[in-house]
């Protein structure tokens, strides 16, 4: 399948999975086609009525020296040569790369400021970026790429573009604007309505396991709390526990850990929320610099100036407050398992098992440092300290911000990992099923996990297939966990 | 005046204002004593967990908690406020009369409630400070945990938050303009056809609140290529606070009619001993804290990018303004040095912005996660307040490189550069000042105007014979 985009409205999440997840290609569609080709001429014209008119970038030159103009002679050598330049400014090294199905959100997220006519470039160069989602996308390095504005990752991201032929005002466009920071978005928005997804799966197994009165998830607190998202949460844990035994569940000696769940849970939809947002805009903003705008009744031959679209401030806060969800969830989570133990500890098993660890499944010790990691991560990443130079005075930490909430979910998979194969044994441990949404779950859990009555598996290989596996489902939105979102 | 509560429809922030910072008195309405009287009476239907016993004894011998200072009294008013929200839906279980006796404690001297100490599981450790002057003879059982249980901390301490974060905008947006006045930043950053281009509600209002002020300003003298970063990227920042405070509001408006009572006595046999009661995680708000972590953050970008303002205003290589701002054959370094205090100021935001998470702490295995509200809205309160110093010198630098180049700003903003020069004259090289008192006073009064609203200036002792206090609405 090939996704087509006539306008900002096609920039979408579920077209941005298409491309980036899915591998399919992009063609730019006849109304964009006619929309660029006419913002071309509109600009041209405006070009042409005053070649010494400042347009950064194209009757000037770039960053600290834009001051500098252009003679009108050389404005379009200028540009030529500014696609060789700025592709050879690639400059980050280190830590890792990133994963080319984000790389190729990247060259999806860049079209949105074409198909408008903003970008003054031809259709050609919007069918150039395109095409190269058809071939293999260069590496990205995760480290070094915080400067103003995205033009060092987008200088890797480019690296392999035709750049032929590019005439005055069709260098800024590819590397200038904020595609980085919608792609980043998008791809941490879509995995994180996975993830949350799962958890809640897996902490209602845990009030199965422990069996926690479950008043606690009682439909009247929706509008007694009256939020929207602590709304969702408890109608999640409803719908996973939905016909579990109401009986044998003493409320005397529930852990605060169990009674709070929905409104943690809540404060997760509110942050997974709040990316959704920010990749949804951020997707189909034309963030260029300098922008061009078609003519109106005051400007008939247009506009092009400049503007700060280049940085995006909706999505590092985001992707901060989804990393201190994920970090007060894993506490939790470590909360669940140390609870679990605590019960089976005093209960008598139901049968007797071959090893007697009641709860336990070896994996605990490695959640004190899951949850200081996923605490660490949480630490914001705010605007950076550092000054390139006097005009580039303010830098973007997207890239940071992007890789701790990464590395706040991979904790959070670890622990749920944990409180998982916890809470299967400690079904186990008591002789319980738990209620019939979550048995599929159970089964999933204990094909990678087997309870330690029936083997004694290695448990930290397994319990890391485990937390791989919740990785790779919260990129796929599949797997045996399945979805409900 | 007196705010009259019924329901939860009257928990308001505006009401909140009134009650908190106006003084003003609470009265139980008739509905809300209906409601009360109606769900009254009902014994716990739920087995006990222990908690009301620890409750009742903290109650009894309030003090665990000391250290860092105090709440204000005005916030301790709007926790009591706050407090009633449960206890009037009439969920709580409790009589009228009990809601009746925390509303008479507002008509009394508030209790001091100490800011360290107070990360417990639910809100019952403050609360047992905020409650010390309520009667307490004759309760019955379960009023007690229905008074120092839930969240009303969390709700209050929100809302204090969002009311001063409203004005602390519009004040930042105002000398954010002024900035780019004196820095004669070229307009189109600002323009209107951004608003659709990036599509964003709040950085909209952002670009709107800036237009606003800059309304008429004039095009001739401004450099003609684009400015330093940190005056291109000021809307999308600006539109980041809008939706900090956006968020906190929500918080506080979500917070403050909550029934987060531990025990809720609900269904359709409401008012009947039979009443179905719920126990639940209502003393654990967990939208607060986010909410007030994402504001510091957003304070403390803020003040970054309004310290790189005022270094792009003092370097004449980047602004073409005399070096330091200073005036014609006058002595001195300028304004230079308030370059250096503002990264002071704004390396203690960035310290203030580290999230309050869930408290790594365990009270007991049942007590086993605890409220960091108290932390979040400590750290919120000091960021704000690094900000407000950073933008004081913002100003300050404004004022100076308005006042040497013999310029004015755009007409809307005159008030505003009226206020800064009443409480900061520009440095003109007479007489002896002191520099560091004339920057604090204009730090405190932005932040007395992030509470009223009104930029009142404070008159300086120097001044106290030619005037009084001077106000700009914005």
């Amino acid at each position: 399948m090939t996704v087509v985009v006539n306008s900002r409205d096609d920039f979408t999440l579920e077209n941005y999975r298409r491309v980036a997840i899915g591998g399919e290609s992009v063609a730019i569609g006849p109304e964009a086609r006619t929309t660029m080709a006419e913002g071309r001429a509109n600009f041209l014209r405006l070009l042409e009525s005053d070649r010494t008119q400042f347009i950064y970038g194209v009757t000037s030159s770039f960053g600290p020296r834009a001051r500098l103009t252009i003679p009108p002679g050389e404005q379009r050598a200028h540009a030529r040569a500014f696609g060789f330049r700025r592709g050879n400014w690639a400059r980050g090294f280190g830590g890792g790369y990133l994963d080319e199905r984000v790389v190729r959100g990247v060259v999806f997220a860049r079209l949105a400021n074409f198909v408008a006519g903003n970008s003054k470039a031809r259709p050609v160069v919007a069918e150039r970026i395109a095409a190269m989602l058809d071939g293999p996308l260069p590496p990205v390095p995760l480290d070094g790429e915080v400067g103003a504005g995205e033009v060092l990752p987008m200088a890797h991201v480019m690296h392999g573009l035709r750049r032929g032929g590019l005439e005055e005002g069709e260098a800024n466009p590819l590397m200038n604007g904020s595609p980085v920071s919608a792609a980043l978005a998008a791809d941490t928005a879509l995995q994180a309505c996975h993830r949350l997804d799962h958890a809640e799966q897996i902490f209602a197994l845990s009030v199965e396991a422990f069996g926690a009165p479950l008043d606690a998830y009682d439909d009247e607190l929706d509008d007694l709390w009256g939020d929207e998202d602590e709304a969702s949460a408890l109608a999640a844990l409803r719908r996973y526990l939905a016909g579990a035994s109401p009986g044998g569940r003493p409320s005397a000696a529930v852990p605060a850990s169990y009674q709070v769940l929905g409104r943690v849970l809540g404060q997760a939809h509110r942050a997974v929320t709040g990316v959704e947002d920010a990749a949804r805009v951020s997707l189909r903003s034309v963030t260029d610099n300098p922008v061009y705008v078609p003519p109106d009744d005051g400007h008939p031959l247009g506009r092009a100036f400049s503007t700060g679209g280049f940085h995006n401030a909706m999505t590092y806060p985001a992707l901060n407050a989804l990393a201190a969800a994920w970090a007060d969830l894993t506490l939790l989570a470590q909360r669940h398992v140390t609870a679990l133990c605590a019960v089976a500890a005093s209960a008598p098993p139901a049968r007797a098992p071959r090893f007697a660890a009641g709860a336990a499944t070896g994996l605990e010790p490695v959640l004190a440092a899951l949850v200081e990691d996923a605490r660490a991560a949480a630490m914001p990443t705010l605007l950076p300290a550092a000054v390139n130079d006097p005009q580039d005075d303010v830098s973007s930490p997207v890239f940071s911000a992007y890789r701790r909430q990464a590395w706040a979910a991979e904790c959070f998979d670890g622990a749920q990992a944990v409180l998982a194969a916890g809470a299967s044994q400690a079904l186990l441990h008591a002789g319980r099923q738990p209620a019939p949404p979550l048995q599929d779950l159970l089964a999933a859990i204990r094909a990678i996990f087997p309870p330690l009555e029936a083997s004694p598996p290695d448990p930290g290989a397994r319990g890391g297939e485990l937390a791989a596996a919740l990785a790779r489902w919260a990129v796929t939105g599949s797997g045996p966990f399945g979805t409900s979102r | 005046m007196t705010v009259v509560v019924n329901t939860g429809d009257d928990f308001t922030l505006a009401n909140f204002l009134r009650v908190s910072y106006g003084g003003e008195p609470v009265r139980i309405g008739a509905v809300a004593r209906r409601s009360m009287t109606a769900g009254a009476g009902h014994e716990p239907t739920v087995d006990s967990p222990g908690r009301e016993t620890i409750r009742r004894a903290r109650w009894a011998a309030p003090g665990a908690d000391f250290g860092g200072g105090y709440l204000d009294a005005a916030v301790v008013r709007g926790i009591l406020f706050a407090r009633l929200a449960s206890l009037v839906s009439g969920h709580a279980g409790v009589r009228p009369s009990v809601a009746e006796r925390v509303a008479a404690a507002l008509d009394g001297p508030m209790p001091r409630v100490p800011l360290d100490g107070q990360a417990g599981t639910g809100e019952a450790l403050p609360l047992a400070q905020v409650l010390a002057g309520v009667q307490r003879d004759g309760l019955r059982e379960g009023e007690v945990e229905a008074l120092l249980g839930g969240a009303p901390c969390s709700a209050a301490l929100t809302a204090d938050a969002a009311i001063r974060a409203r004005h602390r905008l519009q004040h930042a947006e105002g000398v954010c303009a002024l900035s780019i006045e004196a820095f004669r930043a070229p307009l189109s950053a600002y323009d209107e056809a951004l608003d659709d281009l990036w599509g964003d509600r709040h950085e909209t209002a952002a670009l709107r609140g800036l237009r606003r002020y800059l309304e008429g300003a004039g095009t001739a003298e401004r450099r003609f290529h684009q400015a330093p970063v940190s005056y291109r990227i000021i809307p999308r920042v600006l539109g980041q606070v809008h939706r900090a405070v956006a968020a906190v509001e929500k918080a506080a408006t979500v917070s403050l009619r909550s029934v987060t009572s531990d025990v809720v006595y609900v269904g359709d046999e409401l008012g009947r001993p039979a009443g179905r009661a719920v126990r639940s995680g209502g003393y654990h708000n967990g939208m607060a804290y986010p909410a007030l972590n994402a504001l510091s953050a957003a304070w403390a970008d803020l003040a970054l990018v309004a310290e790189r303002q005022v270094t792009a205003l003092n370097t004449a290589e980047t602004s073409g303004l005399p070096v330091n701002l200073v005036a014609p054959g006058a002595p001195g370094n300028g304004t230079y040095a308030y370059g250096w205090a503002a990264s002071g100021y704004v390396e203690e935001a960035r310290a203030a912005a580290t999230p309050a998470l869930l408290p790594g702490a365990v009270e007991d295995l049942h007590a086993d996660v605890l409220s960091p509200a108290f932390g979040a809205y400590r750290r919120e309160r000091r960021a704000a307040e690094c900000l407000d110093g950073v933008l004081a010198i913002l100003a300050i630098v404004s004022s100076q490189a308005l006042f040497v180049t013999g310029r004015d700003p755009a007409r809307p903003l005159l008030p505003l550069l009226s206020f800064v020069r009443s409480v900061f004259p520009p440095i003109d090289g007479t007489g002896e000042r002191d520099l560091s008192a004339d920057g604090g006073r204009l730090q405190q009064a932005l932040g007395a105007a992030a509470l009223s609203g009104q930029l009142a200036a404070q008159p300086r002792s120097a001044r106290r014979r030619s005037g009084g206090r001077r106000t700009a609405a914005f």
